[in-house]
């Protein structure tokens, strides 16, 4: 049954734009997914499988950032240790800061479970689950940390403070603390101190990350049990979850902070007033989704052809340009975020696509699919969260106003609609209207 | 036991003509596996120590016009027995595409069976003329029944250029049994080989059956009905006519040609040398501008042929073991491609190279089914390791000592054939599949069970070729002692002017 859609009183003509009906569909409060019982099935079953490897993603990502973090050697970085599955997120559990999953703080049972045992199902050791790649792919959550990382300058405060001298001064302070004992790494430290600043830029944006998924793991779990109690009527009323959730959390704080011999020692402290919307969440988005996804099904380029950007603002590899096939060749196969998803499946996830293509043996191409179309709808969020802080109401009465919204909307789906380096026909936008897209 | 093996497959399909199709297609796959298991036998009984025809049987039937039914197996014709036995076994137990009268489809192909195995076996030029003939019906009919679109048009051109090609071998026979200097005509091989004719006359009589053979095989320029008959061919038909019937083209060169007109041939082999050089590469430069895939790999085997057509020319025993061993290897390669090419065909719904593209996606594509192709490739251009290898180069080794022009030639257009098979598996298995069109059904184990067996057979008897060559060794030495020294054939050339 699909959600009642705002009817604005005030008309304005139809809009010219290439993607002109789903823009009237954004202005009526909608998604650019079309409403349907099948898209909301799909977006939810993989927000939820999605949730899941998420939450050994943000707490591997915060260990990474406050204990591995300037270790030459990491090589057990993704060993998380027991303190760090036990570590309480802030927004699940009875003793959350803001409860929005109903479900406890602690790592998810399914997540425990899959630590222990993995696919083969089997008590081995850690390490040749590691090793046969049974284990959740923090790859890719190091992908999109370096996405993001790359990119830089998406706007917000916390890309100039990076290059600030106080946040060298606070840098340097924790790298002289954790490498007290090692007189080598401190006389590289000497020779190439830029280097390790830039290391450590980067275990800032590892905890960036890791905050902005902390709140989107308890987000996606707490949709997908609001859906299976009956409660989303459609596509807009997930947007619209996530809309608000996006207020809602939009000003937890973002910092960064390195335990070190027992003392915590702040490179980006809480008390300079980051924020999750503009340093974690927009910047997320404009990486991830729009510029450079981990996504190996990526569209091909080839930088001879002129088809690689100059401007890093012109990229459009994000996972909604994304191809669900792989390419280079065609024996890649698709992105272990996929993998890692098609573990936490849920059931009618799982019999939806048994019923389409090719059934169990392509699971992670429909699954990749049904991820680009949620994916969809969260860049809908974010664009309806957008308009919702700078713009107007969708039922303003004033004309300018809506219009002032049609513009911005336009604009937005403009990054689909740009025929430059072919980005309009990579955009997956077309594609995800139609169901028999799998 | 000979006779089994041509009366089985008949009894065969008479009993399937009075089935249900489901019993027709059990009495088919019983029947095919029976004489597949005949043909394991005959191969651990033959005795491969004697260049002789073995087994042998002989009915008088018309003694009058002289046609006896007179048999006999030899390492010339028991590998391709076994080639013919395999092929229709695997088309019959593997085969589903076949929906549209499937009980007349299942007797066809025994009929076929048993027409070309009367061929390899027969021992009297009039009956192998009435296998050979009698083979085209069912032939006709299958290619007519279950091809694609232009099916009656193939049908007909298959029909017209084996009619004719059957009349000049039937000219052929007859003359030779008329200039024979015997009180009666004479159609028993073992007697005609020990006839001597006048040289002229034997080049009058090589030619004629050299052309009718040409046809059949077919060599460049009586090619023109394999393309649309092998394009419009259902795939196991085709497996069929590119695995065996060619086959019954160069068997007839090696069998009667070579071995009826020594000294004639001995003549014209450079000629065929040379014809069989540019076959070779006209085979191969046509392939090349193929945008069909199933045309590449039809016109792949005009070339191919061609090898088998420089290894009688140059009758060493090397270049006639390699000949043998490249009809069993090209019959074991065709069918292969064209089995998977029927299966792209059938899943993906064409076989243009501009749309098909990246076919060997893990998921999505056929990683298997472009596997075995991309592996198919590699055997038809004679990539080591593989059957394809050892049987060209057996040929070429036995032939450049006599002919190096036409054996450079034929090297070329080994290395044209990967540039062939390169553009197929470039545009074919690699590249990205398409968003829009990539929803192909998957390809069920039992489709690419036929392929397994080929593959196997094709990489088993290139690691371990002898299993292949050993057969027809001490036939090869023999045909080849048969034909006069290079001394012989100069003094003959001086007569002659």
């Amino acid at each position: 049954m699909p959600s009642t859609l705002i009817e604005p009183t005030t008309k304005l003509p139809p809009s010219t734009h290439p993607f002109a009906e789903i823009i009237h569909r954004l202005e009526r409060g909608g998604s650019m997914l079309p409403d349907t019982e099948e898209n909301l099935m799909q977006i939810i079953g993989l927000y939820k499988a999605y949730a899941i490897p998420m939450d050994f993603y943000w707490r591997d990502l915060l260990y990474i950032a406050e204990r591995v973090f300037l270790d030459p050697v990491p090589a057990f970085k993704y060993f998380l240790p027991k303190e760090y599955l036990e570590l309480a997120n802030h927004y699940a559990g009875d003793n959350a800061d803001l409860r929005i999953w109903r479900g406890y703080a602690t790592a998810h049972k399914e997540l425990l479970e899959f630590i222990e045992k993995g696919e083969l199902k089997a008590r081995i050791p850690k390490l040749f689950h590691h090793f046969y790649h049974d284990r959740i792919n923090m790859e890719f959550a190091e992908e999109c940390m370096r996405a993001m990382f790359w990119h830089r300058n998406m706007g917000g405060l916390l890309e100039p403070y990076m290059d600030s001298a106080e946040y060298k001064q606070n840098a340097d302070r924790a790298i002289r603390a954790y490498f007290r004992d090692n007189p080598i790494m401190l006389g590289l430290y000497k020779l190439f101190p830029d280097m390790f600043i830039e290391q450590c830029r980067q275990a800032t944006m590892y905890s960036v990350l890791g905050l902005f998924w902390e709140v989107m793991c308890p987000v996606f779990l707490e949709m997908s049990d609001i859906y299976d109690e009956g409660g989303f009527k459609g596509v807009p009323d997930a947007m619209n979850f996530l809309v608000n959730g996006i207020f809602a959390i939009a000003g937890r704080p973002i910092y960064h902070r390195v335990y070190i011999r027992g003392e915590w020692y702040d490179i980006v402290p809480k008390s300079k007033g980051f924020t999750w919307l503009y340093e974690a969440a927009f910047p997320y988005v404009e990486a991830v989704f729009y510029r450079t996804s981990p996504f190996r099904g990526t569209k091909s380029y080839n930088a001879q052809a002129r088809e690689v950007p100059d401007d890093q603002n012109d990229f459009h590899y994000g996972i909604l340009y994304a191809d669900k096939f792989p390419v280079a060749s065609a024996g890649i196969p698709p992105t272990l975020l996929h993998q890692d998803m098609y573990h936490f499946l849920p059931q009618y996830l799982v019999d939806y696509y048994q019923k389409f293509c090719r059934g169990a043996d392509d699971m992670l191409i429909q699954l990749g699919v049904s991820f680009q179309r949620s994916m969809y709808n969260v860049t809908s969020a974010v664009i309806q969260a957008g308009r919702a802080a700078f713009l107007y109401p969708l039922d303003d009465p004033n004309p300018r106003h809506l219009w002032a919204n049609r513009y911005y909307f336009e604009g937005q789906l403009n990054r689909f609609a740009n025929p430059k380096y072919g980005m309009n026909k990579a955009a997956r936008i077309l594609a995800i209207q139609s169901q028999d897209y799998r | 036991m000979l006779s089994t093996l041509i009366w089985l497959p008949i009894g065969g399909a008479t009993i399937a003509s009075f089935c249900s199709a489901k019993w027709a297609r059990i009495v088919a796959i019983l029947t095919s596996s029976a004489i597949l298991f005949l043909h394991v036998l005959l191969l651990r009984q033959f005795n491969l120590g004697t260049g002789e025809f073995q087994f042998s049987e002989n009915l008088p039937w018309l003694p009058n016009i002289g046609l006896n039914y007179t048999l006999g197996v030899d390492g010339l014709s028991l590998p391709l027995l076994v080639l013919n036995a395999l092929l229709t076994w695997l088309v019959l137990c593997f085969d589903r595409e076949v929906k549209e009268r499937p009980r007349l489809f299942y007797v066809l192909i025994l009929l076929i069976h048993a027409g070309l195995s009367g061929a390899f076996l027969a021992l009297n030029t009039l009956l192998f003329l009435l296998f050979y003939e009698i083979e085209l019906i069912p032939l006709y009919l299958v290619i007519a029944i279950w091809g694609s679109k232009q099916k009656n048009y193939a049908a007909t051109k298959f029909l017209i250029f084996t009619a004719v090609s059957g009349i000049l071998i039937l000219a052929g026979f007859l003359g030779l049994a008329w200039v024979a200097p015997a009180p009666k005509p004479v159609f028993d091989y073992q007697s005609l080989r020990s006839l001597s004719l006048p040289v002229t006359a034997q080049i009058v009589l090589l030619l004629l059956l050299v052309a009718g053979f040409a046809i059949k095989a077919p060599f460049v320029p009586f090619h023109t009905w394999l393309p649309d008959t092998y394009v419009e061919s259902a795939t196991p038909v085709v497996m069929i006519l590119g695995g065996v019937v060619a086959k019954m083209g160069t068997y007839g060169l090696f069998r009667f040609c070579v071995g009826l007109f020594p000294e004639a041939w001995s003549l014209l082999s450079p000629w065929f040398a040379l014809w069989a050089g540019l076959g070779i590469l006209y085979g191969a430069v046509t392939a090349i501008a193929q945008k069909d895939i199933k045309r590449m790999v039809a016109y792949s085997s005009i070339g191919h042929m061609s090898y088998v057509l420089l290894a009688a020319a140059a009758v060493t025993p090397l270049s006639l073991v390699g000949g043998i061993a490249q009809m069993v290897s090209h019959g074991l390669i065709l069918a292969l491609l064209f089995n998977l090419v029927g299966i792209i065909e059938k899943k993906v719904g064409t076989r243009e190279l501009d749309v098909l593209n990246g076919l060997l996606n893990p998921l999505r594509g056929f990683p298997t089914v472009s596997a075995l192709l991309i592996l198919g490739g590699m055997a038809s251009a004679g990539i080591p390791g593989m059957v394809g290898f050892i049987a060209e180069f057996l040929v070429f080794q036995g032939s450049f000592s006599k002919f190096p022009l036409p054996t450079l030639l034929a090297i070329l257009g080994t290395g044209l054939t990967a540039v062939y098979f390169v553009i197929l598996l470039n545009r074919t298995c690699f590249g990205k599949l398409d968003n829009k069109t990539a929803y192909y059904p998957k390809v069920l184990s039992s489709e690419k069970l036929p392929a397994f067996v080929l593959t196997t057979l094709i990489v088993f008897l290139g690691i371990q070729p002898h299993w292949l060559v050993t057969w027809s060794e001490t036939t090869a030495q023999k045909i080849s002692s048969r034909l006069p020294s290079n001394a012989i054939v100069q003094l003959i050339n001086l007569q002659q002017q």
